[in-house]
């Protein structure tokens, strides 16, 4: 029985003073927490990050997974006055397995997640940032997995880059949205939901895709994308779960050039929001 | 021109909307009939239950989310109080044959004996053709029918995404909830919700 042995499996890591733990094999995907930097400085954010190297043909699962699967979750152990901020998602891809569709990673993959050094760390210190990992992997079946994985760091007034990472982080960097300023409106209409978005670009690109951050809102098939009236419109079937007009819904975009945005949709009838898009 | 990328969208529209790939059901409609062969080799129709609730489960003995609902007894409970209140308990296998997760009808029946499950019945959906006719995407995946064939509930298991059987003790089972609001008289509170599990691996 597999999955009776996989779950019971705790993967731990051996701790060391380093700025990457030891791999961690498990099925069919190796985990690895990196830090970008040699060292933390005090009052500064310093950046670490879930490295997931997936066996081919198998995939984890972004924020929002899709018709199935579990977006991988991280739970930090941390000195007092550090803070684990929330994983900046690199832009996913979709899988199609008959009809169904998910949303996620494949290959070698990085999660980046900010970390805020407190001003008061002192300089000489070594800080031991630990965190537990859970995800599910899937390619025909699904496997949970989980390690704990740990970084003891120097605090130091200055850093140098860790040039193992650097390649690693600039990759996830390059995959994440970049806020959208295009304007953009949704609305339901019937079965549809149709998001009308200003400029004709989005419609000249040869192969968009959009994935919804929220679920619940729409179905996962891709949109068909049109132009009308000088704007680019998507049409997403609607979510066979939709009760209510999200308070917030947000799209990332991604083209043939793996090149991501993400776009804050304001849903008609709701008080339009005002703050920025953030992140997935 | 304009008028020629309009009609041409909309078209397009239209026929990518007019085939959608999985059929989906709506709360408060009538529940689709269907006929499927259980794993003791008989004819089980969901009319044949009119004037029972009906609770539709959606299985595959190998997900780990699955397993989690019954490794814990949490489906069995479930299975167990539901049709000791006269419910009508449906597990349903939509993996098509050759696929992980398909049963056969002796498989149903070990499986079963395994966990000390009660439904009413396994149905084996090796054509995928209910799983499709009423959207069942993930395992589990979790329909509630009342005794009038109107569907009140379709949705997740319960409220807490995971495979983890310590989140079970937080989470609302919305089954039970459904199925206790429906007794009382009243109306179902959480009608829907995001179902999670493995996706259902259906043939082409």
């Amino acid at each position: 029985m597999r999955i009776l042995q996989t779950t019971s499996l705790l993967l731990l890591a051996t701790v060391s003073a380093a700025l990457h733990a030891a791999p961690v094999a498990s099925d069919h995907v190796t985990v690895e927490l990196i830090s970008e930097n040699t060292a933390l400085i005090p009052g500064r954010t310093a950046w670490l990050g879930l490295r997931l190297q997936h066996a081919p043909q198998w995939h984890t699962y972004w924020i929002n997974p899709g018709d199935s699967g579990l977006p991988t979750r991280l739970t930090w152990t941390l000195p007092s006055g550090f803070t684990a901020g929330d994983i900046d998602w690199p832009a996913p891809r979709r899988f199609k397995i008959d009809e169904l569709y998910n949303f996620g990673y494949a290959g070698d993959v990085l999660l980046p997640v900010p970390i805020d050094v407190p001003a008061h760390a002192v300089p000489g210190a070594t800080v031991h940032l630990a965190v537990q990992a859970k995800w599910l992997v899937c390619h025909e079946e699904c496997i949970p997995g989980k390690a704990s994985l740990a970084l003891n760091l120097p605090v130091a007034a200055t850093a140098a880059s860790n040039a193992r990472a650097q390649v690693l982080f600039a990759a996830a960097r390059a995959a994440q949205a970049q806020v959208s300023p295009s304007q953009a409106q949704a609305r339901l209409l019937g079965d549809r939901v149709e998001v009308i978005v200003e400029g004709a670009h989005l419609a000249q690109t040869a192969t968009l895709d959009a994935f919804a951050v929220q679920t619940k809102v729409v179905a996962n098939a891709p949109p068909t994308v049109v132009i009308r009236d000088g704007s680019s419109v998507l049409t997403f079937a609607k979510s066979d779960y939709f009760t209510s007009i999200p308070d917030r819904f947000d799209l990332l975009l991604r083209d043939d050039n793996a090149h991501a945005s993400l776009l804050h949709a304001h849903f008609a009838g709701v008080a339009t929001a005002t703050d920025p898009a953030t992140r997935p | 021109m304009y008028l020629r990328t309009l009609t041409l969208a909309t078209a397009l529209a239209c026929s990518l909307f007019a085939a959608p790939t999985l059929a989906a059901v709506a709360i408060g409609n009538a529940a689709p009939d269907f006929s499927l062969t259980d794993s003791n080799g008989k004819t089980q129709t969901l009319s044949q239950y009119k004037g029972k609730t009906v609770v539709l489960e959606w299985n595959n003995p190998g997900c780990p989310f699955v397993h989690k609902h019954y490794e814990s007894g949490n489906i069995p409970r479930q299975q167990a109080d539901a049709t000791a209140a006269g419910v009508v308990w449906l597990t349903l296998n939509s993996g098509a044959t050759g696929k992980q997760g398909h049963l056969d009808g002796a498989g149903a029946n070990a499986f079963i004996a395994q966990y000390h499950a009660s439904p009413t019945a396994y149905l084996i959906d090796g054509e995928g053709k209910v799983g499709r006719l009423y959207g069942a995407r993930t395992t589990p995946h979790m329909f509630v029918i009342d005794a009038g064939g109107t569907l009140r509930y379709m949705g997740g298991i319960d409220s807490i995404a995971s495979t983890d059987q310590d989140d079970l003790a937080r989470a609302t089972q919305y089954v039970p909830q459904a199925l206790a609001e429906l007794k009382a008289g009243k109306s179902v509170s959480v009608t829907t919700s995001e179902p999670y599990g493995c996706g259902i691996k259906y043939g082409s």
